[in-house]
């Protein structure tokens, strides 16, 4: 958009979820955001080349070195199985992150498809999806997961995946919900609809690129939960067996590492998963509009 | 008056009813054969006749729809069925953890919610300088640290190491009636909770009152001459009570699924240990009454600061009228 022109675009843009024309209130904010971009793709890109940074084979139990410290052949150290930490540290990587796009993928369809089918649903339809949903999420997410994850025999990734997904969507919908709701009924769609604009027109131009913005902070944050969840689950013995490598269930050894008192078992999978963690927070951030208050009247 | 009351009896009926409707669909309908967790490797020795004996005992030979009316009818009767695993009443297993958890979480709650008042006023009034700024980050990676693992952290410096408090359950051995024992056993998992719980609402509540001292009363308040804690506490935390009642309510279901977690790094006796106990040994009818009881609590509480903030703000009920 030229500032000198004499029209201005009124409505949504789909772009404008990538220029944040609001300002920076903080020049240091900025500067995380990149901060974290980097460290983030690093720690995707060291995933990503696993095999080529992994200096021992993450399959093997190297049982003449249980438990050892962090050393020059082991830099990270071994765990109880023996398995060096180090190497299975990259490969545990891309199941955490693989686990986290998945659920978030999941979460996003159906929160989206949720919200919108009840936005646009006529309004006891819309009462009863929401009130439905809001029992859902009334239930703490553990109890739920625990529910679903009764049905799998033998979690892996996509069934792990799924049932986390299965059970985040529902703050998504809500919001996905409400903007459709205030946009429906707005002058653009109207004129759209007058043109000939058929329901997924309108869906696709009008109302994502609308709430497309709103939620992506959401949904980049969602990435994130999506880890810590899995960690958690496969922590408490009910998500990825230990044999299927994440950061998460290198770390439900950590009960046992906690009696021999090898502290590397439990902080180097951790800090990983943590540092992950605060940068997708980080990045989420970055997309999000920024509130923008006028000065305090305190 | 009546009415609204009815009303929200009858949406907590409502509630309660598809949620057991859910419940026992989902438990019977996973895999894991109950007469296995019941009897154990027993039912494989079993004749046919003792097999159907067995079968008939737990009520599994009806069809689905008739096991979860005489389910309901139990339950209403005060009879949750027999917990496969412990081979006691299952409310009877429930009690004595409910206790330790509702223990455990109503301090959790309770210090969780001062602190956060605390913080989000300290970032109001300092709004836009280092302290603000320095609360915003530290909370932000506080809130992201996974709090199992951070349970770990400090039972490996605080009780492996520095050996200064106990790193799991809720009393040394026959010390139940002792109160500082049970509460040097809760240091832990208090701080886990409150840390990884307390700048989700703190900065909710900053972010509402920073909306709030942009509002005019706020400019009337200081011509008349009074001091910024003052207008602070006395007009703008008043106005943002019905926003922290309702936080109050929503976090019920947080703070008690973070409380289940707690309780397995700390093997701690409550609801949450016994839930992931009774999900390992396909205990359904353990796991489904403290789903139904959790369930039942959140939904409550959510009526209670419904009604709470009704009573602080009426115009509340007016615009509800007039919505619904």
């Amino acid at each position: 958009m030229n500032e000198n022109s004499d029209f201005t675009l009124v409505g949504a843009s789909r772009n404008s979820v990538f220029q944040d024309t609001t300002a920076k209130p903080h020049k240091t904010v900025f500067h995380m955001h990149w901060l974290s971009f980097i460290l983030f793709g690093v720690i995707v890109f060291c995933c990503l080349c696993a095999p080529v940074l992994a200096n021992h084979d993450p399959t093997h139990f190297y049982l003449q070195h249980l438990n050892e410290a962090p050393n020059a052949e082991f830099y990270f150290g071994t765990d109880s199985m023996g398995r060096d930490l180090y190497s299975i540290l990259w490969y545990g990587g891309r199941v955490s992150l693989a686990i986290g796009f998945l659920s978030m993928g999941i979460a996003s369809f159906l929160g989206i498809a949720y919200g919108c089918l009840s936005g646009t649903a006529s309004s006891w339809l819309d009462n009863i999806m929401m009130r439905a949903a809001e029992l859902f999420s009334s239930i703490p997410s553990i109890l739920l997961l625990l529910l679903f994850l009764a049905f799998i025999p033998r979690p892996g990734v996509l069934s792990i995946s799924c049932v986390i997904g299965m059970t985040t969507w529902m703050n998504l919908a809500r919001i996905v919900r409400s903007e459709v709701r205030q946009i429906r009924c707005s002058d653009y769609v109207w004129a759209s609809k007058m043109m000939g604009g058929g329901f997924w027109h309108v869906m696709y131009h009008h109302l994502l690129p609308n709430f497309l913005s709103p939620i992506l902070f959401m949904m980049i944050a969602s990435i994130g939960t999506a880890m810590l969840t899995e960690s958690t689950l496969s922590f408490l013995g009910i998500g990825l067996p230990v044999e299927i490598v994440s950061w998460g269930s290198m770390l439900s050894l950590a009960n046992r590492a906690l009696l021999t008192n090898a502290w590397w078992v439990v902080v180097i999978p951790g800090l990983f998963l943590v540092v992950t963690l605060v940068c997708i927070t980080n990045i989420g951030h970055a997309f999000r509009h920024h509130v923008i208050r006028n000065s305090s009247n305190l | 008056m009546k009415k609204v009351w009815l009303t929200k009896a009858f949406t907590f009926v409502v509630s309660m009813l598809i949620l057991s409707f859910v419940t026992f669909y989902v438990a019977r309908l996973a895999p894991g054969d109950p007469l296995q967790a019941f009897y154990g490797d027993r039912v494989e020795q079993m004749s046919s006749a003792e097999h159907e004996a067995a079968v008939r005992r737990l009520g599994l030979d009806a069809p689905i729809y008739v096991q979860y009316q005489r389910w309901i009818g139990n339950l209403l009767q005060g009879d949750c069925g027999i917990s496969y695993k412990y081979k006691e009443p299952a409310n009877q297993v429930i009690g004595a953890f409910l206790g330790n958890t509702l223990l455990l979480g109503g301090i959790a709650y309770a210090l969780v919610f001062i602190l956060a008042l605390l913080l989000a006023l300290c970032c109001a009034y300092y709004e836009g300088s280092w302290i603000d700024f320095l609360f915003c980050k530290l909370g932000t990676v506080a809130y992201y640290l996974p709090p199992f693992w951070l349970g770990l952290i400090l039972i490996l410096i605080f009780n492996v190491n520095l050996h200064w408090l106990p790193g799991s359950g809720a009393y040394d051995p026959g010390m139940a009636s002792d109160i500082v024992n049970r509460l040097k056993h809760m240091v832990l998992p208090l701080v886990v909770m409150i840390v990884s719980h307390v700048w989700y609402y703190a900065y909710m509540i900053r972010n509402k009152l920073l909306d709030e001292v942009r509002q005019e009363y706020v400019l009337l308040a200081k011509a008349k001459g009074l001091g910024r804690w003052e207008i602070l506490l006395r007009h703008c935390l008043r106005n943002v009570a019905p926003t922290i009642v309702s936080i109050m309510a929503v976090s019920v279901n947080h703070i008690l699924g973070g409380t289940y977690v707690v309780e397995v790094v700390f093997a701690y006796p409550g609801l949450g240990n016994l839930s992931i106990e009774s999900a390992k040994y396909h205990d359904y009818n353990l796991l489904m009454l403290v789903v139904l009881l959790t369930g039942a609590f959140v939904i409550l509480s959510g009526i209670a600061a419904q009604t709470v903030n009704e009573i602080i703000d009426p115009r509340m009920k007016v615009e509800r009228g007039v919505q619904g």
